[in-house]
């Protein structure tokens, strides 16, 4: 760079020319085209930080399982592994689901989309159902949280997995009802791409949980 | 600053307390060197007519070479530190004089073995926030907690350990010098932590068995 | 929320948005950083006062204080001429709620909550952030949390009283503390303040990946940037731990559930694990930002480029990422594993590596420069000079067996408020440098000398000779220094850094005063005053919502100052002066 002998004056440089499109409106300017879009990028960012959130609540729950001798500690009731175990698969099956929805939409079909979060949003509905009547059971048999650490660990982790199925059953919802709407397009379906993206979350960690807290 | 160190009365304190002066030492040159350099600059390159400051993004030579210099520093102090660590913390030599120290809100519980020379039976002799020991002899302690966390610290021995409700954690130190130091707890541990604290009496060995004759002969038989 | 974050070009010519959109519910992310800075600003008077407070108590024990008698009796206990006597229950809530208030209610609003809002998109040649309204909400949430937290000053019990580490077993029951509510609502509060930083980070980090101009590399980014942006990851990947063990406190205490509780079944130093998992990370949350501003302040007023930018860039990084590995030398004497303490001082000796590099990049760019010593520059040498003590001191507790001596003594105190309180520096010189671009008017040049020479003096005089209290078994958290004989002869110490804490204090009145007059009543500044490379000195002077009247285009780094290729020693990155300077590297 030193071979440029003048210098220059930065007055004399001219400024650039006002984009008409940003100074009189006009369709948005996107400098770079990024890979992933700002709603995608976003909500991963959330994941990461749910990632977190469980990641340490797991962790707390491995210093007690690793410490224990026997686990469950004695005189505290089994949990129903069978009955979980089917309601596993049901989560599961919704990610299948909401995974059509989003084929779907890509295509353009939004009957399909509408009935494919439906189902993804039923199926989330039946698992906390069937996950309710089994905590209440389990209250009934004498599992509380003041019972043992072992109680307090399985409310904490499966309810704080329940608000999120929860929290996703209200996100569901709401693309559900844009759906029907009309809302998403061909070209626009990033609310459906999102969902998917939350609710996958929301079904991957389950298996997680479930081996953790039911079968180790 | 270093003449605020209180008296080292224990046989590892003067360990932490070379430790501690190496690393003021070279602390202390690195805050030197750094300051003068800096004020040195703000004076020779202040702003002044005529002089245009140098353009330059950098010199990796320079920066290599103040990359490892302090990681060497830091490096060796690291494994420095390790034995004098190992020797206080991860081992406790061979004794036969233990106590067990259990703190609560606000107090310490001392208690020196009974009779059955046992800790932790019926026949311990307890007392309140003061301990007695012989010097040049370790000590075995054995700190517990009843309620919160609180922390068993006597400057004077550079002795600091935190008890754990929940467990019981083992520490050790020897007193070489006889005398009465103060025994403050260190840790938070609710609106009575501030006042918290007894006394360690270190003894010579003839002064510590006339009161372990007085007080730790088994009365309550 | 996509298309709400590229209409913004046309944003410009909307109708005069109504007081409540523009002022209260503003989606500007400059608006939202300027929020942030009054609320972080009155709560640092806030937690100040609490530390006037906590000071008087250390060199005068219970002498009432002047002025608070009006409290009713088991929080203040009355004394003569209307003064009030601070009792240790309430000294503990003091300490507590002071040290809460200034790292998560001064510090984190301040610094990345002001400056990540004005600063990243102006900085970037963005329109705004991705995502206005998840800012909005982030300010909002921020700001009920800080609500949640002053409202526990006023429940019965008064407020949290276990340390602003919260260690359990103390701060898991009640009646260990006496303390229901109060500790409650601190729970409460820091959950919600995470979620407002997450909601902040997710857009920092969303608007630096993908908002960036045209030609704006990531290593053509301002150093502040960077800091941000890496404080933005720290933050994201931290709060959600401090989250979930603030959710088991919560259960602990009013669920029945026994997490920490030994007697149930729990572990008390599962919470210390957790929460220094959450808290180293979280010191250097607060440390960079104040880093990267500092690094862009040194060049821009010894007027020569950053020393080592990629060194910096890099550094920072390494700092984060070293940063989840050395929480353990919080936790050297807690009883956990002495083995895991070997393995945490080896990290934490390692840590102070990248520290060296930015110190010592730092005295190459004053080197050769041609120095300006304005206001913002002073600040910003201070806080270099206050994170060398910090950080120096900081090299004691990491070994080991010193620390089992310092360890809860005042030479804790005095390391971390070199570098915690030290940033208020950085805070300090950045107010000064963007005020002319936050609020369109400068601020008094004198008056911030005048600023700066006593909070220099005081804050070393306050601070500097904790460190021979430290030394001298000082312990940290003790209300009465005078209940110990071997500390009583050192009170003269504390009555000194009581007096220098009070003038620090009172000091801050010149900073109060000239930001308010110059909010005003100042001279109107020019665009760019400080002749800075930075985008944000492109954007006009107000800056308009959607900042720049043409999306710049960054055709070099931010540090070209006193290049050759211009007669004037600034060079803008949006400058295009020819094909010759459009290639060259960052
Ligand atoms: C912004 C905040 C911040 C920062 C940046 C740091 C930086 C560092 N801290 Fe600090 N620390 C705190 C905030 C911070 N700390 C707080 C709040 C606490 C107390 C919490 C509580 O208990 O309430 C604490 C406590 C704390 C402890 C626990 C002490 C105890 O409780 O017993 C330790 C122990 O290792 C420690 C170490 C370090 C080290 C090694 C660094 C290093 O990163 C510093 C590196 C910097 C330098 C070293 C200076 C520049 C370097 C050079 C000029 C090169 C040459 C140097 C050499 C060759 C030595 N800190
Ligand atoms: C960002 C973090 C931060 C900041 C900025 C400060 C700032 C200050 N701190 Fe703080 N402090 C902590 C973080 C911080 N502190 C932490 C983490 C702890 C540990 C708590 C624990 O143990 O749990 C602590 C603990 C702590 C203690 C130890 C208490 C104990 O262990 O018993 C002390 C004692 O001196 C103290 C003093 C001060 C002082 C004098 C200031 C001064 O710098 C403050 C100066 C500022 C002002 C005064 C406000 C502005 C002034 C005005 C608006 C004008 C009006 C005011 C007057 C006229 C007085 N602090
Ligand atoms: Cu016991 Cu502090
Ligand atoms: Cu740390």
């Amino acid at each position: 760079m030193a071979t440029s002998s003048v210098a220059h004056k930065l007055d004399d440089v001219p400024p650039p020319a006002p984009r008409p499109e940003l100074v009189g409106g006009g369709p948005p300017v996107r400098p770079n085209m990024p890979l992933l879009n700002n709603a995608r990028l976003g909500v991963i960012m959330m994941l990461g930080a749910e990632l977190m959130f469980f990641a340490g609540l797991i962790g707390a729950f491995l210093v007690f399982r690793l410490s224990a001798q026997v686990w469950p500690p004695p005189f505290q009731p089994r949990l129903p592994l069978g009955v979980t175990g089917v309601n596993t698969v049901i989560l599961l099956f919704s990610a299948l689901t909401v995974h059509w929805a989003v084929g779907a939409a890509r295509v353009g079909q939004t009957a399909v989309l509408v009935r494919q979060l439906g189902f993804t949003a039923a199926l989330g509905a039946l698992f906390l159902a069937i996950q309710g009547y089994e905590w209440a059971r389990m209250i009934h048999f004498g599992l509380t949280t003041s019972s043992s650490v072992y109680g307090g660990l399985f409310y904490t982790l499966i309810g704080a997995h329940g608000v999120h199925v929860i929290g996703g059953l209200i996100w569901l919802a709401v693309v559900y009802w844009q759906a029907r709407r009309g809302r998403f397009s061909k070209k626009d379906f990033v609310g459906v791409q999102t969902t998917r993206m939350y609710w996958t979350f929301v079904v991957a960690l389950w298996p997680v949980l479930y081996g953790l807290v039911y079968l180790y | 600053m270093l003449r605020w160190l209180p008296e080292d009365v224990s046989t590892y304190g003067h360990e932490i307390d070379s430790l501690f002066y190496l690393i003021y030492y070279i602390t202390a040159a690195t805050f030197v060197l750094v300051t003068v350099l800096m004020i040195w600059f703000l004076i020779k390159y202040r702003e002044q007519p005529g002089r245009r400051a140098i353009y330059n993004h950098g010199n990796t030579t320079l920066e290599i070479i103040w990359t490892v210099i302090p990681a060497a520093i830091l490096i060796v102090l690291s494994f420095m530190s390790v034995s004098t660590w190992a020797k206080i913390k991860r081992t406790v030599p061979p004794t036969d004089f233990e106590i067990q120290v259990t703190a609560k809100q606000f107090n310490w519980d001392i208690a020196y073995p009974g009779a059955d020379g046992k800790l932790g039976t019926d026949d311990d002799v307890k007392f309140d926030n003061d301990v007695h020991v012989p010097i040049n002899k370790v000590v075995r302690v054995h700190l517990k907690s009843t309620d919160v966390i609180h922390s068993f610290f006597i400057p004077n021995l550079r002795f600091k350990q935190d008890a754990v409700p929940g467990r019981t954690i083992m520490a050790w130190f020897e007193a070489k010098k006889p005398g009465k130091y103060e025994l403050p707890c260190a840790e938070l541990c609710g609106f009575g932590h501030s006042g918290m604290k007894g006394w360690l009496h270190v003894h010579s060995v003839e002064d510590y068995q006339k009161w372990a004759a007085e007080n730790l002969a088994p009365k309550a038989q | 929320m996509s298309e709400s974050a590229v209409a913004h070009g046309a944003h410009g010519q909307h109708a005069k948005p109504s007081f409540i959109s523009h002022y209260i519910f503003s989606l500007d992310h400059k608006m939202i950083g300027r929020q942030f800075l009054f609320v972080g600003l009155l709560m640092l008077m806030i937690g100040g006062i609490l530390a006037m407070l906590v000071r008087w108590q250390l060199a005068w024990p219970e002498s009432p204080v002047p002025g608070l008698g009006f409290i009713s009796e088991p929080y203040i206990y009355p004394g003569p001429n209307g003064g009030g006597i601070i009792p240790p229950q309430t000294y503990n809530a003091l300490f507590t709620m002071h040290a809460t208030i200034m790292i998560f209610f001064v510090v984190m609003p301040i610094m990345v909550g002001t400056f990540g809002n004005f600063l990243i998109p102006l900085m970037i040649g963005a329109g705004d952030m991705a995502f206005p309204k998840l800012n909005m909400l982030s300010f909002w949430v921020g700001a009920i949390s800080g609500v949640v937290m002053l409202s526990s000053f006023f429940v019965p019990g008064g407020p949290a009283a276990g340390g602003w580490t919260g260690y359990a077993t103390l701060s898991a029951k009640a009646q260990y503390t006496g303390v229901e509510w109060g500790q409650h609502l601190w729970i409460i509060a820091l959950m919600l303040n995470g979620v407002s930083s997450l909601m902040g980070a997710i857009n920092y980090i969303t608007t630096v990946v993908n908002m960036r101009a045209p030609g704006m590399g990531y290593f053509r980014m301002p150093l502040t940037v960077w800091s941000l942006f890496i404080t933005a990851i720290l933050l994201l990947l931290a709060l959600p731990v401090l989250t979930a063990a603030l959710a088991m406190l919560l259960f602990d205490r009013m669920a029945g559930t026994s997490f920490f509780l030994p007697e149930g079944g729990g572990e008390p130093l599962l919470w210390q694990h957790m929460f220094w998992f959450f808290g180293h990370p979280e010191v250097y949350i607060l440390v960079l930002p104040a880093m990267g501003i500092t690094s862009d302040l040194l060049s821009t007023f010894s007027r020569k480029p950053i020393f080592g930018y990629h060194a910096m860039a890099f550094s920072m990084i390494a700092i984060a990422g070293l940063s989840w590995i050395v929480w353990g030398h919080h936790m050297f004497i807690s009883g956990m594993n002495p083995l895991l303490g070997t393995a945490f001082m080896m990290t934490t000796m390692v840590i102070a590596v990248p520290s060296a590099i930015k110190v010592f990049n730092w005295l190459g760019t004053l080197w050769g420069g041609s120095i300006r010593l304005t206001v913002p520059m002073l600040f910003a040498l201070g806080f270099v000079s206050n994170f060398l003590i910090g950080g120096l001191s900081g090299i004691f507790m990491a070994s080991t067996p010193v620390d089992i001596f310092i360890h809860d003594t005042y030479f804790i105190v005095a390391h971390f408020h070199y570098v915690v309180a030290g940033i208020i520096f950085a805070l300090f010189a950045a107010v000064y440098y963007w005020f002319p671009k936050m609020f369109y008017r400068n601020m008094n040049q004198t008056l911030g000398k005048v600023h700066f020479v006593l909070t220099y003096i005081f804050f070393n005089g306050a601070f500097f000779p904790m460190h021979f209290l430290g030394v001298g078994g000082h312990m940290r958290r003790i209300y009465n220094p005078l209940q110990y004989e071997f500390i009583t002869p050192m009170h003269d110490w504390n009555i000194f850094i009581t007096w220098s804490a009070l003038i620090l204090g009172a000091s801050q009145l010149f900073f109060l005063g000239n930001f308010f007059w110059s909010l005003f009543a100042g001279k109107k500044a020019e665009q760019n005053p400080w002749q800075a490379n930075t985008l944000e000195w492109s954007a006009p002077t107000p800056a308009p919502h959607g900042n720049f009247l043409t999306t710049p285009t960054v055709y070099r780094g931010p540090y070209e100052y006193s290049s050759p290729e211009v007669t004037e020693d600034w060079l803008p990155q949006d400058k295009d002066i020819g094909a010759s300077t459009a290639a060259k590297a960052h």
